[in-house]
């Protein structure tokens, strides 16, 4: 009985691992299963969620086994180096160039080593918060007491994404008091949870956060040391613009329309324009894949997002689709990198 | 009642197979709960909300539990919290109570288990707050305190509390990492290590190649020789299972899961804590504490309750906080964001039907992991008659397995496995002691956090001692769990010259 | 009055620098350790081993076997990851070195090559790891070399 058991299933198996061989479509240049590795190691986080929507909607278009492995980017870089064919592709964020910008270990410049890829969806959430009970209401009460001396502290998790909100509030600070900048200083802690304990604590007068965790904080009762308020939210007021009316949790999008940049706040860049930081999920690829299979992914993403399915799986989920051929991209994030290359600089002159 | 609706058979039949395949995945070495959870999370996408928790939480309870499979049987933790009960579950199944000590642990299980889902059902959001006053102090004492189970756990103090040092040091290695608060920067490592060694050396790898690998090593240099008839294990030799082996244990039950409940409550302690912590605490309770670590079934008692005790406190914070207390608990938060579904302060309010769902899902799985095994355990208790030749191999090939998969497809994963399998059969060859050497390796990392970053934001040494009156209390411990090991040892030494006279 | 204290209290950790700070604590108190340790036991040791009372080898080891394993594990994950890099992302590099490997171990250390144990031993080396491929690659999708 045991016997049969075992080779049913052997042979269950055998059957799974034939059938899409046989129904490969004909022009797809990659042969056999995909696999996507990630920048985070974490499958509780946006990437992984971006990733597998994405994942699952272009398995189902070109009929092949996608599986998403959250390894982080260091074996990531690892794993996309080592095969050229196109059966390992990198899901990351706008993290590969700014970790680069900041200097952080094993961050290369992504422009140079691999060959960037469509991007698909952005993350509006990425924002910042005070407690409920602080002293201050918004972004300018904050940025007008560093400027007038007061020490303030943000918690943030240093050399990324996390941290561009954090160096853009540094070089507003610069730009209305020049010399007072310093007055704003990190703290410097790691996961979400880490930042809101630091908020518990008392270490931290801002910190920085998302919509997504930490929206049913800023609904607590003002009472609850737990509490706390949004003050801004890095993305452009046209990207959230674009996201579910429902918003997330109880907040309506409208509602946070108003703590988005250049609507309810304004952090500038430079003399003329606002700093905004929409963070955009793109494909990475290895250099040595054939301008063949490029255009085949491009084809077949464009293919997916014109069925039009995929949009509404996003923005269930509070993303906002956005989808670039890889070429549109490459120059894309170049482009952004730069600008951001510069506010960077300025503050470490 | 309207979540009762909710619960279908398909719901029931879901959390029984989860916890099925988690036990399965729990004793296999290698593979964890952690990774049970893992796979299966892609499957909630189709389940559905509460089908799909049904099944998760059966895996999480199920692969928990299962860990004590191969540590009683082989000497191998099946899932990393289970390192402390092959303590004493592998010298018991030595002497042929192979059965008693796996009914034992997983009498103790179903106890640990059920005591937190209560804990959990009603107190959440009261232990939530009481665990966001734990900050950076709090936290390192915490471990500091896990850390005392050195001193008590060696044979020798000096080089068990050298090894822990050096499990420690052996943590650092790598990047200090910024998701945890540090800054990004390499240490303790030549450039040609750091494409592999980035993150450090993982744990699951490190722990089944000391505890698995080396064993087969050490079997390899005696000749993997069959036992002669008359030395081989039976299974009917030693004392059968009773549950009076339970008298006398209530307050070690209470205890060892309250620990695991509470360490899984707090964020970032790590799981493995809770049994090690539970595990000390008996040995400083006990009426006999030389006799731990030979096959006491109390040892068993005091991990198993706490690690499963854990599961229910690990939920604490990830329901009412969004904050995953544990490694496995970081996979399933994954389960509500794929369905767009927030874990925060108020989830539990706002999604009532699902609370009470996952608490029977939760409740059951506790049951049909006790009768699953209880019953089941005579058949798997036969893998001690496996001979060598066949098992051994096959040991290698799924601890291959897991280390490839723990972190999602990491080929150096698997080459630690060879490494610290030489590695451990080194060193107890030349006097370091593996278990301390072990906790040293699994609390090193975030006690480093902690500890540089209490005294970072504070800026004066003092802030250890006096941050806190939970500060002052956890030292009190401290330095009571050191004062007892001590004792312990000098009794223990004594008894020993005595009957060497 | 307390000035000496607050000095002796008073920490600054660099944030740049900070990844250094605990490594040096432990490497301090394992060289301090480790001196005690020699001081301690330095001439109860060398006299073990002096007059041979303490052997890095158990007695009458079995260098064959042990050499075979030293040689057969690294072999065995070069194997399956050389494999899986010319067959990716289908979990042959673990099925197909799996094999020959769960074999050759199994030859190594049986004692008793009966007829058998050699029908045992590779109907082993077949079943399992293809059933383990079956079972964990396809149907729970863990990922494999």
């Amino acid at each position: 009985m045991k016997k049969i058991l075992q080779s049913t299933t052997i042979l269950m198996a055998a059957a799974c691992a034939l059938a899409p061989a046989a129904a490969y479509a004909l022009d797809n240049p990659i042969r056999g299963n995909i696999r996507v590795v990630i920048g985070s190691k974490s499958t509780g986080g946006d990437t992984y969620q971006a990733s597998s929507i994405i994942a699952e909607a272009l398995a189902q278009k070109i009929d092949a086994n996608i599986k998403v492995d959250a390894v982080g980017f260091s074996a990531a870089y690892q794993a996309l180096g080592r095969v050229p064919t196109g059966n390992t592709l990198m899901i990351f964020h706008d993290q590969a160039y700014l970790g680069n910008l900041y200097g952080q270990k094993g961050y290369e410049d992504p422009f140079k080593e691999w060959t960037i890829g469509p991007s698909f969806a952005t993350n509006p959430g990425n924002g910042y918060l005070v407690p409920k009970n602080s002293p201050y209401k918004n972004m300018d009460e904050i940025l007008n007491a560093a400027g007038n001396g007061k020490t303030i502290r943000v918690a943030i998790q240093p050399g990324g994404v996390s941290e561009i909100g954090y160096t853009a509030m540094k070089n507003a600070v610069r730009l209305a008091y020049p010399g007072q900048e310093d007055n704003l200083v990190a703290l410097n802690t790691g996961s979400q949870s880490d930042k809101n304990q630091a908020l518990f604590d008392g270490l931290a007068d801002v910190i920085n956060g998302s919509v997504q965790a930490n929206e049913q904080y800023t609904r607590l009762p003002a009472d609850d040391q737990k509490a706390m308020n949004f003050v801004w939210l890095t993305a452009k007021a046209s990207t959230i613009a674009k996201a579910n009316p429902n918003g997330m949790g109880e907040t309506s999008r409208d509602q946070l329309m108003q703590y988005a940049s250049g609507l309810g706040v304004n952090i500038p860049m430079d003399a003329e324009n606002n700093f905004t930081f929409d963070k955009e999920f793109y494909f990475l690829y290895n250099k040595r894949m054939s301008p063949e299979v490029i255009e085949f992914l491009d084809k077949a993403l464009a293919e997916v997002f014109a069925d039009g399915k995929v949009q509404e799986t996003f923005k269930k989920s509070f993303f906002i689709p956005n989808f670039r051929t890889s070429a549109e991209a490459q120059k894309h994030f170049k482009e952004k990198r730069d600008s951001y290359a510069k506010i960077i600089n300025n503050l470490h002159k | 009642m309207e979540f009762l609706e909710l619960l279908s058979p398909s719901f029931f039949l879901l959390a029984a197979a989860g916890s099925i395949i988690g036990i399965i995945f729990g004793a296999i070495p290698g593979m964890t709960a952690t990774m049970a959870v893992a796979v299966c999370l892609p499957l909630t996408y189709t389940l559905g909300l509460q089908e799909g928790l049904a099944l998760l939480l059966g895996l999480y309870v199920g692969g928990i539990s299962g860990g004590l499979v191969p540590a009683v049987l082989l000497n191998i933790p099946g899932t990393p919290s289970s390192i402390t009960t092959t303590f004493d579950g592998y010298p018991m199944a030595q002497r042929g109570e192979a059965e008693r000590a796996l009914k034992t642990c997983i009498v103790a299980s179903l106890f640990g288990g059920t005591f937190s889902a209560i804990v959990l059902f009603f107190f959440a959001p009261v232990l939530a707050d009481f665990a966001i006053k734990f900050s950076y102090v709090e936290k390192f004492l915490m471990i500091f305190f896990a850390m005392s189970v050195i001193a008590s756990l060696s044979k020798n103090i000096l080089m068990g509390v050298f090894s822990g040092l050096l499990g420690v040091l052996l943590s650092l290695i790598g990047t200090y990492d910024v998701s945890n608060g540090g800054n990004g920067e390499y240490r303790l490592m030549a450039p040609f290590m750091e494409p592999y060694l980035a993150y450090g050396f993982s744990l699951l790898p490190v722990l089944i190649g000391l505890f698995g690998i080396s064993t087969i090593i050490e079997e390899a240099e005696k000749g993997a020789r069959e036992p002669s008839l008359e030395n081989k294990v039976n299974l009917n030799k030693g004392k059968p299972f009773r549950f009076n082996i339970f008298k006398g244990q209530f307050s070690n039950l209470m205890r060892s899961s309250s620990i695991g409940t509470f360490i899984g409550m707090l964020p970032g302690i790590g799981g493995s804590a809770a049994s090690i912590l539970a595990y000390t605490q008996q040995k400083n309770f006990s009426k006999h504490p030389e006799k731990l670590g030979k096959g006491e079934p109390e040892g068993l008692v005091a991990s198993e309750s706490a690690n499963n005790g854990l599961t229910g406190g690990a939920l604490i914070p990830l329901l009412s906080l969004g904050i995953p207390g544990d490694s496995t608990t970081a996979v399933l938060i994954g389960a509500f964001t794929l369905q767009g579904l927030q874990v925060g302060p108020l989830f539990i309010g706002e999604n009532i039907d699902t609370w009470f769902s996952m608490i029977t899902a939760l409740m059951f799985a506790n049951i049909v992991m006790f009768i699953v095994m209880f019953y089941a355990i005579r058949h798997i208790a036969k893998v001690v008659l496996i001979p060598k030749f066949i098992l051994y191999p096959i040991i290698v090939m799924m601890c291959a397995v897991g280390a490839y998969a723990i972190n999602y497809g990491i080929m150096f994963d698997v080459w630690t496995l060879f490494l610290f399998g030489v590695a451990g059969w080194i060193f107890t060859k030349i006097g370091i002691e593996i278990a301390p050497l072990v906790i040293g390796f699994i609390l090193g990392s975030s006690a480093e956090v902690y500890f540089v970053k209490s005294l970072e934001s504070y800026g004066e040494y003092s802030i250890l001692f006096t941050k806190s009156p939970i500060a002052m209390v956890l030292w009190g411990l401290i330095v009571l769990s050191i004062v007892v090991s001590v004792m312990i040892h000098r009794k223990s030494k004594q008894h020993a010259n005595k009957e060497a006279k | 009055m307390f000035d000496w204290f607050s000095s002796l209290n008073a920490v600054v950790i660099d944030f740049d620098t900070s990844h250094l700070f605990f490594p040096r604590i432990v490497i301090s108190l394992l060289l301090i350790l480790g001196l005690v340790i020699v001081v301690s036991y330095f001439r109860p040791v060398m006299q073990a081993i002096r007059t041979g009372r303490y052997q890095f080898f158990v007695k009458n080891a079995d260098f064959f076997r042990l050499l075979m394993t030293f040689a057969l594990i690294p072999a065995y994950f070069w194997g399956m990851d050389a494999i899986g890099a010319v067959l990716p992302n289908m979990g042959l590099g673990f099925l197909l070195a799996s094999i020959p490997f769960v074999f050759l171990m199994s030859m190594l250390y049986c004692h008793d090559m009966t007829r058998r144990n050699l029908i045992i031993i590779v109907s082993n080396a077949v079943i399992t790891p293809t059933f383990v491929w079956g079972v964990l690659y396809h149907l729970f999708a863990v990922s494999m070399p």
